[in-house]
């Protein structure tokens, strides 16, 4: 098989319209690599720009109690990861600002679509957009008059003749399109290696081997696909028609069409009716700026109770710390609850899409893209998740110096030591670990095997069933 | 060596060859005449054990094709009308590529031999494929069959297109091969050609074998006109 397949690479290597198409590809895929980087770079040196600045504000904070510190809030970043630049994912769509601050959890801002002029809203370029759409295609068009030409030119018979098997000739031109995939997905992730060597961690580069993986199944699926139907017909433009509409419908239409039918399967509440339910609940809770407030005097009664004295000015405390940290707490519950269940349908959501790489190997691939580069929905909401505990470990701190630093009840005017600001650690994203996030792929992956092992038997199966005259 | 027993073969229920019977002896060339769509190719593909005969039986060295095509087909070598080597890679490339493929590691010495017994000139060895000429082409797929020690060569219209001085050389080569102890069967529509290469001549029409003769019993103009009569009845 081996002659075979360096015969094919040496035509390969021979084909001056390959080669410049492989330079024209290489030079676009370090560009996008570049780009990516430097929009990394510049991101991350904004993004620590703006935290210093914000903390340098926070521990100077002055002419404010503890409580008006909370609504005067700060903002988190949500930091590039490094591997962003091979498959940005989500991130360009979400937003990368959040402002924390009391009794409100705000959307977060400033996504880079947001951002864009107008013409590049239509798409910049992109590796995960030269990895997924184009070289598929390049190696469908290296592909597709693989088998076909060999009988059209009779060199069929004579490999035949030279005791080829049928099942050795399809597998070795599957195998030597697949290893110029390969070498172009090497060579992909090679440079990015080499650039962030120093970077690169265990869990890094355990991400870039199942990242490539996930590429390797793909880009073997297409070559054996497209060489089986190479093999299957005697003209190769049915071949290449037959494959490029199976493309068009794997990367265009199923998508599109499993995520609208997925979005009715597990269907989200609007924005308005979200909110107006959020709200609804909120209202019933205790309101933290109301003194009058039936919850806030039972809460009053409680904690008189407690320090066994009969008027809120005898408290040794300030109760206006307790309350608005229990109007805290009452929001945190609606919020758990109804990010609780938006979440539980977009984990559904994820669930069957991912479940529709049975049909379509590309799903699982973007699916697993996107999750290896530690660019989905899931490393989104996993960053909102730190940034909400976050958030509610602050207010928590502020409201209890409020209550518990020194001043009493009423006392608006009490503001804390710069010091207590300082102790109050800043927001640090801790990147969801490989080992923890690595299973939500594990469906993709099998898929992708399993769609590798199906290809192999398409290309066994049409072996058998080659005609050679 | 080669021997084919009532053998019928038919595509879309129409007879591509109906109860063809022949054999060719060890050292013995066989010409195919005929028109197209007489068969020949047909004979040559169920010989080739890439077509299986609906009835009949087709042998090479006493083996048959449909049961035991992995081992006949070590013994045969096949010459297309066309031969379509891979273009990017010189005579002697080609050479070494299709025995390598058969299992055969030869030294480039021997490869250049195999080229120069075929008739390939010493200054094109090294040339690329796709600058050679049909009948240059030809000469490398003989010697792809000679290096394989083939006994049985299987050729396909190999005179059509040729120059006469390329016919003329592959007129010589055959007779070597004969000489060397090969068996070959020619399909062909070159009457002359047939005449002046062929120990025996069948003519095929409509699948059928009309007519066998020795060469040296008739002349090119007997023969040229007993082809005609055959085709108009």
């Amino acid at each position: 098989m081996w002659i075979i397949i360096k015969n094919e690479l040496y035509s390969l290597y021979r084909n001056n319209a390959l080669l410049a198409i492989s330079i024209g590809f290489i030079l676009a895929l370090l560009l996008s690599i570049l780009l990516g980087m430097v929009q990394a770079q510049n991101h991350t040196k904004s993004y620590e720009q703006a935290k210093n600045k914000l903390r340098k504000q926070w521990e100077n904070i002055e002419g404010m109690n503890a409580h008006g510190a909370a609504h005067y809030g700060t903002y988190v970043f949500k930091p590039y990861d490094l591997l962003n630049s091979l498959d940005e994912g989500v991130n360009s769509v979400t937003g990368n600002v959040l402002k924390l601050e009391g009794h409100v959890q705000n959307e977060i801002v400033y996504s880079e679509a947001s951002q864009m002029q107008f013409i590049s809203k239509f798409g910049k370029l992109k590796s995960s957009l030269l990895l997924q759409y184009v070289l598929p295609l390049i190696l469908i068009f290296l592909a597709f008059h693989s088998i076909s030409s060999e009988k059209q030119s009779g060199r069929l018979k004579l490999l035949l003749l030279q005791e080829a098997k049928s099942l050795t000739i399809i597998w070795a031109k599957t195998l030597s399109v697949w290893l110029y995939g390969l070498a172009l997905l090497t060579f992909t992730v090679s440079i990015y290696s080499l650039i962030n060597l120093e970077n690169i961690s265990l869990d890094i580069g355990s991400r870039l081997l199942f990242f490539y993986l996930s590429y390797a199944l793909f880009y073997f699926i297409i070559s054996g696909l497209t060489v089986f139907f190479s093999a299957q017909y005697k003209n190769a433009t049915v071949a290449l028609t037959s494959m490029l509409g199976i493309w068009i419908v794997w990367t265009i239409f199923l998508p599109n069409i499993v995520m609208s039918s997925v979005e009715k399967w597990h269907d989200l509440p609007s924005r308005n009716e979200f909110q107006a339910d959020m709200k609804e609940d909120r209202s019933k809770g205790l309101d933290g700026h109301n003194p009058l407030d039936e919850r806030a005097k039972d809460l009053e009664a409680k904690t008189l109770e407690k320090y066994g004295v009969n008027d809120i000015a005898d408290l040794p405390i300030n109760f206006d710390g307790i309350r608005m940290q229990a109007d805290e707490e009452y929001g945190n519950q609606v919020w758990d609850k109804h990010f609780g269940n938006l979440n539980n349908i977009l984990a559904k959501q994820k669930q069957s899409y991912q479940l529709a790489g049975i049909f379509n190997p590309f799903i699982s691939l973007k699916n697993a893209s996107m999750g290896f580069a530690a660019s989905d929905n899931y490393h989104h909401q996993n960053f909102l998740k730190q940034a909400e505990n976050y958030r509610r470990r602050l207010i928590k701190a502020l409201n209890d110096e409020h209550a518990y630093g020194g001043s009493k009840t009423g006392d608006w005017s009490w503001e804390p030591e710069s010091d207590f600001y300082k102790s109050i650690p800043d927001y640090t994203y801790k990147p969801m670990s490989f080992s923890y996030s690595a299973p939500n792929y594990l469906i993709d992956i099998s898929l992708l095997f399993i769609w590798s092992v199906l290809t192999s038997l398409f290309m066994f199966f049409g072996a058998r069933k080659m005609e050679i005259i | 060596m080669i021997k084919i027993e009532n053998a019928t073969k038919s595509f879309q229920g129409v007879n591509a060859i109906e109860n063809l019977s022949l054999s060719i002896e060890k050292g013995e060339i066989l010409g195919l005449l005929g028109a197209n769509g007489a068969g020949k190719s047909t004979t040559i593909n169920m010989l080739l054990g890439f077509i299986h005969p609906d009835s009949g039986s087709v042998f090479i060295d006493q083996m048959n094709v449909s049961e035991k095509t992995k081992e006949v087909r070590k013994l045969i070598g096949y010459i297309p009308e066309n031969v379509n080597l891979y273009p990017y890679l010189s005579g002697i490339e080609n050479l070494d590529y299709f025995c390598r493929l058969a299992g055969m590691k030869y030294e480039k010495r021997e490869l250049e031999k195999f080229l120069i017994t075929c008739g390939l000139q010493n200054n094109a060895f090294n040339n690329k494929v796709s600058t050679y000429s049909k009948g240059m082409r030809q000469k490398v797929g003989i010697a792809i069959a000679y290096a394989k020690k083939t006994k049985v060569y299987l050729l396909d219209e190999p005179a059509s297109g040729l120059d006469p001085l390329a016919s003329n050389e592959l007129s010589i080569l055959l007779k070597k091969l004969v000489a060397e102890g090969a068996t070959i069967l020619m399909a062909s529509h070159d009457i002359f050609r047939v005449r002046e290469v062929c120990d025996r001549i069948g003519i095929l029409k409509k699948g059928n074998l009309v007519k066998e003769i020795r060469s040296r019993d008739v002349s090119a103009n007997e023969l040229e006109n007993l082809y005609i009569e055959y085709m108009k009845n």
